[in-house]
């Protein structure tokens, strides 16, 4: 229990680290959404016009006084409202959101699926050459621009197929594309984690020992073998799931879904700071949260941690 | 290349092939997601492609001859100091949430429009100029009161950025305009907001009872089409590749360089103009590099605009031959002064006393003639075109930077004289008036001839002419006045007109009728599909 309430104490000073800084930096940079929005010759309007405007969004409100409002209304769930657009911040988020995470999920998911049969694939198949091809798909996978392979997919599955259609798709149509867009460079580092554990461990002598004890290779594989690989490879999934909202804003942009990538892309050109504020916060939750369960997943994958834990406690 | 600066924009509205058919729903694509529907913040394209459809105008601009007839407003007077309008409107007439369209609701639009409500952070609308307040005559009439003459007030009615909207829409916020309330955002026009999806989707929907379409107009009665969707799709090639192979109907924005992929497929490419201040490149006189008129001629007879025109842009891009495009009104040809002379270039910066230094950029008196430009990110192909200019530039010993920065540097540095020297854009709107919007120190100021640091005039005379256009009550005294600042504005040497900017849109051969407003907004009331 003292684990989880400490893990829980560190979460909650990330979170307002990561709100500190992000208001902080943001504050820094020249010039702010209000100037963007409102100085642009675009609109214009003569400087008294502007000045009106600001007094209105409170602009000159002494930067403490600014950090207090923010920090409390986000603690009651009060997030802003968009600069640019002037929708609410809760608003924009609560639409985004889930298209984010189902995108970000099933992704993961298949990424791990590719990862893992290339890895045992590789592992276990008796011929050299398709050994070779499998350990060699990784690199390759990771080579590839995100943005250009959900081009080509689009290019060959939409346009020239006509498979799937990109605009007006059912619900699953519009997942299939852009999840494998994302799985494909998410799944390669998972891939290449795997498969050099799995090679570190076979090589270990109680492995010998099972074998010799006449354990099939399967046995040895998926009793032995793969329950020791996990835990690097678990490791690296929750630092990838940061990568995967990276990723994310490339595939939404490319394939026009919603979500918070294009949300993010957004109000970062326009400087749209209470979006910013909101994103920020929300990919630090997320981040977070997943590397909670990954740190709590630890001791029942390792039994000698739980110990190590037990007596720190 | 074929010599393209020539050829005539497409007709907007193509000549339909057999009756209309009603029914159906239009795909339409859109490169952004629209920000906002307050009617004055309707400029930027995404806005403006919905509040077009959505909202009737007062008065309807022929966006072919630029004239003006009656619409909501079935007969008007303006006094002869341009200080009175009276506007008899239309019997009849509701908003698509049931309330009438009567002199009162007109005139709570244009105080709204006209003053602005800084309380709720609605600004006042660029096109409106002197506004003092409005008088219900009586349920079909209205009068307006101008504080000085504003001749600009009939066409300011006609645009967008006027859209008449329901009396309970007016009372909403900034953001109450904002994403995510489209349905609540209520007008007259031939469409309505019926669905929304925050950034990428939203559906207009005929109106079955509209009957009050401009009375010139041929097709009365409802819309054709049942719906029009738009779907956000950021991505130029997917818009292109989806209306080839058939998933779209419509799309905005077909970049220069896919035109011919559009073309080579058979579908029809449109590209109607826009009808204002051309694209072009701003001196800023006001810094010292180029507050000598021979530096400024010399950067003029520097660059081959021909050359950027048939490298980097198509035949739907004309060039320029003044501050105004041909289609805009009071159009005066300043081509004489806009010839491409390398040669004359060297001269002009030899007289001006700018010496070739060692690594080829002129110096004098140890600063050398380096200049900064803004890429202009919303301007078709900006950044390349001013690459090409650069390197024409370069072979003249003049030095062009490219200002590439985030949004907060960039809003500042555009407003500093020091930092940005060359300001590249173009605005876009049907009257003699827009001349004034871009180089007016209380409006755009794009030439920086107000000082934003110092808040010093340069030229006082530029302001007197533009002051002119935008008080002149006599039409024809107006139109020379607009003359006036293209002639002085040339003889200067304080602009660089580029090419007369088009949007460019295309749609499947099936579609018909497709029309554009006189800024080249999206009509879909005449569409209908022919499958």
């Amino acid at each position: 229990m003292g684990y989880i309430a400490r893990r829980l104490g560190q979460a909650i000073i990330v979170l307002f680290i990561a709100f500190t800084g992000a208001f902080l930096l943001l504050q820094a940079l020249p010039g702010d959404a209000l100037l963007i929005k409102f100085e642009n010759p675009e609109l214009g309007l003569s400087q008294e016009q502007i000045a009106a405007v600001r007094e209105t969004y409170g602009a000159n409100i002494p930067l403490p006084v600014q950090f207090w409002h923010t920090f409390t209304g986000f603690l009651s769930g009060d997030f802003g409202y968009s600069v640019q657009s002037g929708t609410a911040v809760r608003v924009l988020l609560a639409e985004v959101l889930p298209a984010t995470l189902l995108l970000a999920g099933v992704g993961f998911v298949v990424a791990v699926f590719v990862a893992v049969s290339i890895a045992f694939l590789s592992t276990f198949t008796r011929f050299a050459w398709i050994r070779g091809v499998l350990r060699s798909l990784p690199s390759l996978f990771v080579s590839v621009p995100v943005f250009w392979l959900g081009i080509i997919l689009i290019q060959v599955f939409s346009f020239r197929l006509g498979l799937i259609p990109v605009i007006n798709p059912s619900p699953v149509q519009a997942l299939i594309l852009p999840v494998l867009t994302l799985a494909v460079p998410i799944s390669a580092p998972l891939a290449q984690i795997l498969t050099r554990s799995i090679d570190d461990i076979s090589t270990q002598p109680f492995i010998a020992v099972v074998t010799a004890k006449g354990a099939s290779r399967s046995w040895v594989l998926f009793r032995n073998v793969a329950k020791n690989a996990l835990l690097p490879t678990l490791t690296i999934a929750g630092i990838l799931f940061g990568e995967l909202i990276a990723g994310a804003v490339v595939t939404e942009t490319v394939f026009g879904r919603a979500g918070l990538g294009r949300l993010t892309e957004q109000a970062v050109a326009n400087q749209d700071t209470p979006v910013l504020m909101a994103v920020v916060l929300v990919a630090a939750l997320v981040f977070v949260i997943v590397n909670l369960i990954v740190d709590l997943l630890y001791p029942v994958l390792d039994p000698r941690l739980k110990r190590k834990v037990g007596a720190n406690a | 290349m074929a010599a393209c600066s020539s050829s005539a924009p497409e007709k907007s509205d193509s000549a339909a092939a057999g009756e209309p058919k009603t029914g159906g729903t239009a795909v339409y694509l859109e490169q952004q997601t629209y920000t906002n529907l307050y009617p004055p913040a309707a400029g930027f394209y995404p806005n403006g492609g919905i509040v077009n459809n959505i909202t009737d105008r007062l008065v309807y601009q022929d966006p072919e001859t630029l004239e003006f007839e009656p619409w909501i407003a079935t007969e008007w007077e303006v006094n002869d100091t341009a200080t009175e309008y009276t506007f008899t409107i239309r019997d009849g007439v509701t908003f698509s949430d049931g309330s009438k369209l009567d002199a009162d609701a007109v005139a709570k639009n244009f105080d709204l429009y006209g003053k602005g409500n800084t309380d709720k952070a609605l600004t006042i609308s660029e096109a409106i100029n002197n506004y003092d307040h409005s008088e219900v005559v009586d349920p079909t009439t209205v009068k307006f009161f101008f504080s000085k003459p504003s001749p600009g007030f009939l066409q300011a009615t006609s645009t967008i950025n006027s859209g008449l909207l329901s009396p309970k829409t007016l009372d909403l916020d900034l953001e109450g305009f904002g994403a995510g309330n489209g349905t609540d955002i209520i007008g007259s026009g031939p469409f309505t907001i019926t669905d929304e999806k925050i950034g990428t989707e939203l559906t207009l929907t005929a109106r079955d009872d509209y009957d009050w379409a401009p009375p010139s107009a041929e097709h009365q009665g409802r819309a054709y089409v049942d719906a029009v969707q738009f779907i956000v799709t950021p991505e130029d090639s997917v818009r292109v590749g989806s209306l080839i192979a058939g998933q779209a109907d419509i799309v905005r924005a077909v970049e220069a360089q896919d035109e011919k992929q559009v073309e080579d497929a058979g579908l029809t490419v449109y590209a109607p103009q826009t009808n204002g201040v051309n694209n072009a490149l701003n001196l800023r006189f006001g810094n010292k590099l180029l507050s000598d008129i021979k530096v400024r001629q010399a950067l003029i007879a520097g660059i081959d605009r021909e050359e950027v025109i048939n490298t980097i842009y198509t035949k739907n891009y004309p060039l320029a031959t003044s501050t105004l495009s041909k289609t805009a009104k009071g159009y005066v040809d300043e081509s004489a002064t806009l010839t491409y002379d390398p040669t004359k270039a060297e001269a002009l910066l030899d007289e001006a006393g700018w010496k070739v230094g060692s690594d080829g950029i002129r110096e004098k008196d140890g600063t050398k003639l380096t200049l900064v430009v803004n890429e202009a990110a919303p301007q078709p192909r900006s950044f390349e075109a001013l690459t090409l200019i650069s390197q024409q530039l370069a072979k003249i010993g003049v030095d062009l930077q490219i200002l590439k920065a985030d949004a907060g540097t960039y809003a500042k540095a555009i407003l500093d004289q020091d930092q940005v020297q060359i300001y590249h854009s173009m605005v876009g709107r049907a009257d003699l008036d827009v001349i004034k919007s871009q180089y007016y120190s209380a409006n755009r100021n794009v030439l920086q001839n107000l000082n934003s640091n110092t808040g010093e005039i340069a030229d006082p005379q530029l302001e007197t002419l533009l002051e002119a256009v935008a008080s002149e009550p006599d039409p024809a005294k107006r139109l020379e006045n607009d003359k006036a600042v293209q002639d002085y504005l040339a003889e200067q040497a304080y602009v660089i007109p580029l090419f007369e900017e088009p949007q460019v849109y295309s749609a499947a051969n099936w579609v018909q009728g497709l029309g554009f407003e006189s800024v080249a907004r999206p009509t879909f009331y005449n569409v209908w599909l022919d499958k």
